[in-house]
This record gives structure tokens, sequence and C-alpha cells, in this order.
């Protein structure tokens, strides 16, 4: 126990953290957007694993990262756009859609995987960036501020998200909707047209959380989230939809998987104990959440559709 | 509301979903001769056919077999009820070689193998047949190969820890990382730290468990399964040399691959399709060795690997198929 | 009589059809500058789609709206607010989470886009709120309000719009009677700064007072127009029904029986895990009906549940005819005597997708009568049910029709029909004419006290004082949770009830 509480290593377990709460981040924040407006989106996991792809396979053909992360934004907008017209223009059962989505998007990004790569080839992976000064800071720098863009861009939007929902009128719009449509319809404002735009911006992030994955791994596998996003939306839920919550989260489930990980390659969790040590996380992230996060309750409207009569 | 429009609504996406999966996972391609009386070989894996780890060594072995077949695959069913009904319809169908290429299968295997007698089913990785009269099963003792990748990882380390990423502490993977630890510590390693990751196909796990042997001071690092592409990953851009198994991966880091341990599967199908001629459609065990050429060691040409070194990988290969090594298992 | 050019809103020859209904036939509806023009009429009269067709939210299939002068195409609520037309509709339209001033800001345009401007909206509420007598808090969240307060925001978001031609559907239906006589000055002070009131309402004293002028439609159409002046209560609701209607139900004069429902210091605990029943306790005697009055939400409907055996009970007992039931199953409280017509009918009352007959037998299926061996005899349920639907005036297709697509007024009859079927001792009878038409509502009224006659108690849960008023023998008044007077209905007059009501008692 005592090779843990060295610096190096916590730092290395901070920082290793970090990058794993990233993509889990990027979705829930998303996830909240949507639900705020009064959409479930079950669809996350497949929105990131075909944005995944994409990247991937724009990074293997360009060798340019910011291309990557383009095309995984582009893909979040199609999916998002084909998932708004499912759930608003034809009303369909949100749930249900939601699954559909998923199957699409780890159907889609596997058969194009087989037939337009094969085996997995690796690419140039995110570079990380230090922060000037804040990076030079002893241990703390080494630990938060040496990751790459993405990573900050995750956290970037925990406040911006803040601010979005509760300073903005587009944001007043989106609460409103979600709690009641008719009451927002009522005072002119479009609930189509906030839902939209609300799973667009909550697909985009998911995408971008795609990319972050598989753009930090630099290789790409068929079923590559391994059902992360499902625990993004339930981060949002856990995280009383909040994005504070959503990122305390993540950060919560990253951390535990880092140490449980760091743990394991000290042997302070031996090979016999791994498979309890495994559920940590998870279990961990569940409880906590289950006794810290203010109570926030549900949108009222959510995976309600909204039609006028 | 629109009550109406919902169920066509449903069905047009359970609909898209399914084609999609029928897509994804039912890459069933006919490859072979294809002409009368052909074998018809059938093989139901786990993961996807060119995942460059377990099922692409079997899809391999039977494309390397030297007789005429017809082969059909089903991939990617890690649901053990998919892959059992898969099974049972090429069983059904009239296969002659069912390969069930997963140790978890033997359940399902124990249900369907009795209902058609004729049927060969071969299936691994397993030490026994569970009793079963037309079930072959096959073993590689990837402890052997795991020795000798331990024998270079000892000798290239210059810090002595070596790190170690697997998936579930199961089957071919404890024996791999056994035999890998008994290697690496008679020649000289003062540690190796072994991490199960808990998935076999979480990469970013095995990513970060990569990064954590990092931290640790590990300069050399091996993995087994499918998601170890996370960990060669973090190898790659770290510098440090890695030891494969299950398949050739060098492609993954042409530089840092020193050596992979490979399964020759069809050295031992070869015997159970010539045991299968002769009238017995199954009831043995048999184990992928160094010795019968069931398991080879390709190096790695584009790593530098200094010739004391190879030399004493040699040695173990050869201590090892006359037992005059014992790995431990 | 005024000129065009006077008028401020006219909808002229509004036709709107549903599939199989005819909502609004050939419409012809104006209000004035300056005045309160009600719409009366029963549910599913048009009201309400008129209303929808005036502000934006379904479109008329003909005739045309003019407003001040100008023919005007409103597609939209936004269209609507524009032209200066504010709603409040008859269930609040606000978010709850939302604080005041972000309910009144919703759709406004922001002078800081893309942020939003609460601190200005909040200034420019407190002026409205002096200048109109609307006291709220513009920081408060809408779900901490009264349900009064939340009113006010309602009327405030119209006002902020600078609404000209305001239209309140059924505005006091939640409200007590105080509320609404503080509503109708603050409405009336609106009307005289020259704005223009549509006033939707079926309660005919509250038409009485506030109209100015007054438009009854009857299936879509309109039967007539008059004044409050030239008319009564009594000629208002033969214009809405169509035939005479007794309004005020005669009930022979009886002896008070025994004690038949017996509740003793009842607690219970609400959906909130707050006390919603506080030490309650009351008697129900033969012959007569008890009727609770008290704004919703004091413990009314955890009452009604824990006697019927939807709650759990803290502590206290509930005996019907001696028998203690405090914990008794839903059944053996059937065989003690009680009957229950449920406040949320659709959900508590019936099950929507059984046809009429399973409804009726819902409760008895296993008898004798309707089961033999085991299995149904179709054919004696089927007379029963007929029975029945001949008897309560059920308007129905068929006994087989599906009881969810029948009307309010007709599931209530199909539940009364059932429940008095076999001869209760005690009738628990919760909003039992809420959202019922007014022939069906005299109806229920008038087997309600047959039941008296024939020696039940009834216990009569409602928010309609009027009801409560004219059908009781003793009415209890309840206020969070306990029951702070019980009086006479000979001697109770509307005005001390409705403080009690609100909680004030003089001492």
């Amino acid at each position: 126990m005592g090779d843990f509480f060295t610096a190096s290593v916590l730092v290395a377990t901070i920082a290793s953290g970090v990058r794993l709460a990233t993509p889990y981040l990027l979705a829930g924040l998303g996830e909240t957007i949507g639900q705020k407006s009064g959409v479930l989106n079950l669809g996350v996991d497949g929105v990131m694993q075909l944005s995944a792809f994409f990247a991937y396979y724009t990074v293997l053909k360009t060798g340019n990262l910011w291309y990557g992360s383009l095309a995984a934004i582009g893909v979040g907008l199609v999916m998002g756009l084909i998932y708004a017209v499912i759930t608003i223009e034809f009303e369909a059962t949100q749930g249900i859609s939601g699954i559909g989505i998923f199957i699409l998007g780890l159907g889609l990004s596997d058969l194009l995987f087989r037939e337009l790569v094969g085996t997995p080839k690796p690419i140039r992976r995110l570079p990380s960036v230090d922060i000037p000064l804040l990076s030079d800071i002893p241990k703390v720098g080494e630990a938060l501020f040496q990751h790459n863009l993405l990573t900050y861009t995750a956290f970037v939007f925990v406040p911006l998200s803040v601010l979005l929902l509760s300073r903005t009128t587009f944001g007043l719009n989106v609460r409103a909707v979600g709690e009641n449509p008719h009451a927002a319809d009522s005072l002119g404002v479009s609930v189509e047209r906030t839902r939209y735009a609300a799973i667009l911006i909550g697909n985009a992030m998911a995408g971008l959380a795609g990319a972050a994955l598989v753009l930090g791994l630099g290789i790409f596998q068929p079923n590559l989230t391994q059902g992360l996003g499902f625990i993004a939306v339930a981060l949002v839920y856990f995280g009383s939809w909040r994005p504070a919550g959503v990122m305390a989260g993540a950060l919560l489930y990253g951390m535990v998987n880092a140490t449980v990980l760091q743990w394991k390659a000290l042997n302070i969790i031996p090979v016999s104990g791994s498979v309890l040590a495994n559920m940590a996380p998870a279990v961990i992230t569940i409880v906590a959440l289950a006794f810290l996060a203010r109570r926030g309750s549900a949108p009222a409207a959510l995976s309600q559709p909204f039609s006028r009569h | 509301m629109n009550q109406s429009k919902r169920p066509a609504l449903k069905l047009l996406l359970a609909l898209l979903a399914f084609v999609m999966v029928a897509a994804a996972c039912g890459d069933s391609d006919t490859e072979g001769s294809g002409e009368d009386g052909a074998l018809r070989i059938a093989i139901v894996a786990p993961s996807a056919s060119d995942d460059l780890a377990f099922t692409q060594s079997m899809v391999d072995a039977v494309n390397a077999l030297d007789r005429p077949f017809e082969l059909e695959i089903t991939d990617g069913t890690f649901v053990v009820e998919d892959a059992a009904a898969a099974i049972r319809g090429y069983a059904e169908d009239g296969v002659d070689i069912v390969i069930a290429h997963g140790t978890q299968y033997g359940g399902s295997l124990a249900e369907i193998a009795p209902d058609f007698p004729e049927t060969t089913f071969v299936w691994g990785t397993s030490t026994d047949t569970q009793g079963l009269d037309n079930v072959f099963a096959y073993n590689p003792a990837a402890d052997e190969g795991g020795y000798v990748n331990g024998v270079l990882a000892a000798g290239i380390s210059e810090s002595g820890v070596i790190g170690v990423v697997g998936p579930i502490e199961a089957g071919d993977a404890v024996t791999y990382i056994g035999g890998f630890e008994a290697g690496a510590l008679a020649s000289g390693a003062s540690s190796v730290n072994i991490t199960y990751t808990g998935s076999f196909g979480d990469v970013t796990l095995a990513s970060e468990a990569a990064q954590a042997h990092l931290t640790n001071g590990v300069d050399v690092m091996t993995g087994t399964a499918q998601m170890v592409v996370g960990a060669v990953s973090v190898a790659t851009a770290n510098d440090i040399p890695w030891l494969a198994t299950q398949a050739d991966q060098t492609s993954l880091s042409p530089g840092l691959v020193v050596a992979s341990q490979v399964y020759r599967w069809e050295v031992v199908l070869e015997e159970m399709l010539d045991l299968r001629a002769d009238g017995t459609v199954g009831g043995q065990v048999f184990e992928l060795t160094l010795e019968n050429g069931g398991l080879v060691i390709e190096f790695n040409d584009g790593f530098d690997l200094p010739s004391e070194v190879r030399d004493a990988a040699d040695a173990a290969i050869e201590g090892i198929k006359d037992g005059s090594i014992d790995t431990g298992f | 009589m005024s000129t065009e050019s006077q008028k401020l809103v006219e909808m002229r020859g509004i036709t709107k059809r549903y599939p199989g209904v005819v909502a609004n036939e050939d419409v012809t509806f104006d209000v004035e500058y300056g005045e309160v023009h009600t719409l009366l009429g029963e549910n599913g009269a048009g009201k309400s789609t008129l209303m929808k067709i005036l502000f934006g939210l379904t479109p008329a299939d003909e005739g045309e709206v003019l407003l001040r002068g100008e023919p005007i195409s409103i597609s939209s609520p936004a269209d609507a607010i524009d032209a200066r037309i504010g709603m409040v509709h008859q269930h609040f339209m606000l978010v709850q989470p939302l604080t005041v001033a972000e309910n009144v800001a919703l759709g406004l345009r922001s002078g800081r886009r893309p942020f939003t401007d609460l601190d200005v909206v909040s200034k420019r509420i407190h002026e409205l709120s002096e200048a109109h007598g609307l006291a709220v808090d513009p920081s408060t969240e809408v779900w901490r309000l009264s349900v009064g307060e939340r009113q006010r925001v309602e009327i405030l978001k119209a006002l902020y719009r600078d609404a000209e031609l305001l239209v309140l559907d059924e505005p006091t239906a939640v409200l007590t009677p105080q509320e609404v006589d503080d509503l109708f000055v603050i409405l009336r002070h609106m009307v005289d700064d020259g704005r223009g009131l549509i006033f939707i309402s079926h309660k005919l004293h509250e038409v009485m007072s506030l109209s100015d002028r007054i438009t009854v439609l009857r299936n879509g159409r309109v039967v007539g127009s008059t004044t409050p002046a030239e008319s009564t209560r009594e000629s208002l609701a033969e214009m809405m029904v169509g035939r005479e209607v007794l309004l005020t139900p005669r009930k022979p004069v009886l002896a008070a029986g025994r004690p038949r429902l017996s509740i003793r210091d009842l607690s219970i605990t609400g959906d909130r895990g707050a006390v919603s029943v506080d030490n309650l306790s009351v008697e129900v005697h033969a012959g007569e009906i008890l009727g609770v009055a008290g704004v919703s939400g004091n413990g009314q409907r955890e009452l009604a549940e824990a006697i019927a055996g939807l709650r759990p009970v803290d502590a206290g007992t509930i005996q019907i005819d001696g028998t203690d039931i405090t914990r008794a199953t839903t059944a053996s409280r059937r065989e003690a005597g009680l009957a229950y017509v449920p406040e949320e009918r659709m959900r508590d009352g019936a099950i929507g997708e059984f046809t009429v007959s399973e409804n009726l037998v819902l409760v008895n299926h296993g008898s004798s009568e309707f089961a033999k061996r085991g299995l149904f005899s179709h054919a004696a349920i089927r007379k029963h049910s007929e029975d029945k639907v001949n008897e309560y005036g059920v308007k129905t297709p068929t006994v087989d029709t599906p009881t969810s697509s029948l009307s309010g007024g007709n599931i209530q009859k199909v539940i009364m029909a059932r429940e008095l079927g076999v001869k209760p001792g005690i009738l628990l009878a919760c909003q039992p004419t809420r959202g019922v038409d007014i022939g069906s509502a005299e109806y229920i009224h008038r087997r309600l006290i047959e039941q008296r006659s024939e020696g039940a108690g009834t216990l009569l849960i409602s928010e309609d004082l009027d009801e409560v008023l004219g059908l009781a023998d003793r009415i209890a008044v309840m206020f969070e949770g306990r029951i702070v007077a019980i009086v006479d209905a000979a001697d109770a007059k509307r005005e001390a009830i409705g403080l009690m009501m609100a909680g004030v008692l003089d001492d």
C-alpha cells in the first residue's frame, strides 16, 4: 500500500482518472442537455461507436486529428438528426428508439470497420498539450494540466453547460420545454425547435466523446465503447441532471477505475482479488452518488413526446 | 396521440436494427473449393474473425488446411445463447465439423452434441471432452510460448520489472501468463506485475492498465486477449517492447513487437480430420505444443533483438521440447 | 350599441370539425373594449375549442377573426401574443421548478441575448404587481407558490406581454371563495383600464357576478346571448342544458340515525412524507350526508383513500357499523357495507379498456348471481348491465362499448350504478360531479339523496362548495389535515365557510 502513496503514483493515478473520465463527461453533459429538454436518448453508446469509427477512419486516411474530431461531431449531428426526426416528427417512444440508434451505431461501426479496415491498424493519438504556467505547478500540473485538448474541452464544457442552461434564453427554453412543454408552447416557444437543438448539441457531444475515446487510444476495435454510453446516461440520473453532478460522477468513476488498475499493477490487489475489484468502480460510484447527490428530480416531461392536442 | 403511427415505426426500427445486426454479425462467407464431396466446416467464435487474436487464429488455421473444404463462419457471438443457436443450426444443416471456438460454449455443446452423433464437434480451449464421443477438444499449451516470451522479456528488460495485461483470470490467459511469469523470473526479471482488467473487450481499460504499469517502472510488456490492442498502443507511444501471443501482432507495432506466440490449430485439426476419416468422430483431447508444431514463436525481424537474448529463447524452446524445462503447468 | 370599429375582437362564423364531432358550428362571438364577456357552456360545448382557435393552438375550418377591426390570421401562440392576446389556461401553464421571473421571461426576447435579463424582468414584474394588486415574489420558484399566487403569475405573464384581450379559462376552479373575490377585483380593475376579457366558466353565480355580457354555447353552437340583468341562474342553466334544470336539490327532512361510519383520531402520512391527515375524528350517521368542504390538498384525498383502504393509516381507527376496518382489505371493507366513488374516476373507479358491462360487475363478478362454478354467466351479466344502463340513463351505444369512449358524466353514472347497486351502508363519494355535465350532475345528486332516504350514511368530499351546500346535512370544513369546524348546513353561510377553508377561524 505504501507504494501507492508516493507522489508519482498518485499523480499518475489522478491523470489516468481524468483521462478515463473524459468520454463519460462529454457524453454525460450532452445527454444532460438533451434530457433537460425532455428527450431521453439511450442511443448515446451507438452514437459514440459510430463517431469513434469515423474519427478513427478519417485519421487513418488523412493523418489529421482535427479532421477526425470534426468527422466525429458530424456523425453525432447526423445521428442526432435521425433521432430527432424519429422522436419529434413521428413521436416515437424514446426508450425503444434510443435502443434502435444504439444498435444502428454498433452494427454500422462494426460493419464499416470490417469492410473498410479489417485488421486493426494503429493511428496517431491526440498529443498531450501542456497548459502554460499551470502545467509547471509541481505534481498538480502533471496530474491535471498535461492532457490532450479533448480532455480540456470536456472539462471546459462543464461551466459552459451550466451557463448555457441557467443563464441563456436558449437554456431557459430547454428547461421549460423539458418540464412543461405546453407552457412553453403557450408562450410562443417552439418545443420542436428547442428539442431539435438540444438533441443535436447532445449528440454532437456524444460524437466528440467517441472521438476523445478513439483518439486517446490510437486504435479502433468493434464495440469499442463496451457500454460506456449507457453508463454516461446513468451518470446523468445520478448527477441529478446537473453538469457538476455529472462531472463528479464521471471523475469518481474514472478515479476508482484508475486506482483499481494502479493497485493491480502494484499487486496491492492480488490477482485472486481482481474479480471483486472489477466491480468497485460501478458500485462505489452508484453508492456515493446515491448518498451525496442533491436530490434533483427528473425533468417532468422527460421521454414524453409533445403534441398540441 | 398518434397511436396508429407507432407500431409501424417500431416495426421499422426493429427491422432496421435487425438488418444492421445481421449485416454486422452474420458475416458468413463461404470460402474453399466448394466442390462436391468437400468437407463442410463451420466456426462459431466469440470475437471478430479479423481480431488479430483468438478468433482470427482459428480462421487462418482452417484456411491453411491441406484438403478441400467449405468454410462457414459465425463470429462475434459473445452471447453464449447466440452461439448455441448457431452451433445447432450448423449441425442441423449437415455441416461435418462444427468448431465451437470458445471455452464458454462447453455447456451448450453438452446439450447439442448428443443430438447429432454423426457430426464432429471441435471445442476449445478445453482439456477434456466432457465425456462426449463426438467432441474433439483442443488446448494450447500457451504456457510454453509464454515461457519463451518471458525469457525474451527478461533478456530485454533493463529495470527487471515487466508488465502483463490480461482479461479475466481464466482459460489460456492463465496458462500463458503463468508460463510467462515463470520464464521471466527464471531469466533474471525481478518482478512481473500482472493486471487482469476484467474484460476481454475493454480497450480503454487495457490502455490505462498499461499506463499504470509504466508508472511503476515497467520497460517490457505483454498481454493476451483481443483488448490488448489498447495496451500495445500505449507501449508503442512510450517505446516499450511488446511480446505478443495468440496471433502475430507485428502489424500493430512494427518496431516494438519482439516476438509472437502463434497458434497453429491446423496441426491438431489435421489429426482430428484424419481420425474422422478413419471413423472416429470424437472423444479425444489434443494439445498444441512447441513440440508438435501447434505453437510457433514468430520473431519480428523489425525488432533489433540482441543475439544472446535470441539464443536464450531458442534454448528455452529446445528445453521445453525435450522436457528439460518445466513451465510450471 | 357600438359600431364595428369599437370592437376589440370579433370571431365570425367559426366552424371546427374533429373526426366524428363538430366542435364549433358557425359561432359568432365578439368582445368590446372594457367589457367582460362570458362564454358559458357544458363540458364539450365548444368553449375551449373556440378559445384554442383564437389563441392559435388549432386552426378553424371556416370563419374569420377580426382584431381591432382588421382581419388577422393567428396560427400559433406566438402570433396571438404578438397580437396582444393573452390566455390564462384552466390547467396552469407554468413551469414548476422555474422562478416566477423565469416563467414570465419565457419566450420573450431578452435585451441581453443570448443571455437572459431576469433582473429587468423582475423589476417590471414589481411594477405590474403594484399597479394591479398582484403581489408575488419574482425570485420564488413556482412550486412553492399557493394556487392563488400561481394564478397571479399567469395573469402577470399576460400583462407583461401587454395583453389587451385576456382569456380566462375556468380560472376559479381551484380557488377558495376569498381568492375568487380577490381575483374578480383584479379582473374588474383590468377591464376598467380598457382591456377586454373573455371569462369561461360553468359556475353560475360567478358568471352572474362578473360578466357584462354572457354568450351560451351548446353542442358547438351559440344558443343565445344575454346579460346578468336579464337572466337568473336557472335561466342560464336551462340555456346550457336545453331543458329545465333543478339546481338546488330538494331533500326530505330526516332525523339523524345511528352512527354508521366512525373515524377516531386518524393520522395519515401523505405522498411527500408530510402529515396530511392530523388526528381527525368524525362520524357519519344513517340517513345523513356529511359534506367535507376544503381547498384541494388539505388531506381530503388521503382521508378518502384511507377509508377506501388504498392508503395505510399511521394511527387511529375507522369503523363501519361498529366493525373495525382500519386495516381491513378492500374486499372486507366492501363486505362491511362500504361503497366508493373515487375522485380519479378513470384511475381508481373504472377500467377504461373494459366494457361498460365489465365495469358494472367489477366488484361482484364472482358472486353467485354472475358466475356459476367459476365461469361467468354472460346472460345474467348482460341482463344486469342493460337494466343498470337503462335505470341510470347511461348514454352508451351498447353495454359492450369500451368505457373509456364514454363521456365523463356517463362514466360517472356507470360507477354510481355499480357502487349503489350493492345497497351500501356507507357511501364515500369524492368529487362526484366534477367534470360532469349539469344534466348528469342533477341526476347524480338525486341518487345521492335517494340513498340518504334509504338510511345509508354518505361522506361527500367535494371542492364544489355549491354542491356541498346543496346536498349536505352537516358540513365539515377541512384545513391542513384537520376538521376545523362542523356546521349545520341549514345555518351555513357561504362566506363563513370560505373563510374557514382558508384557515381563518373566528374565535
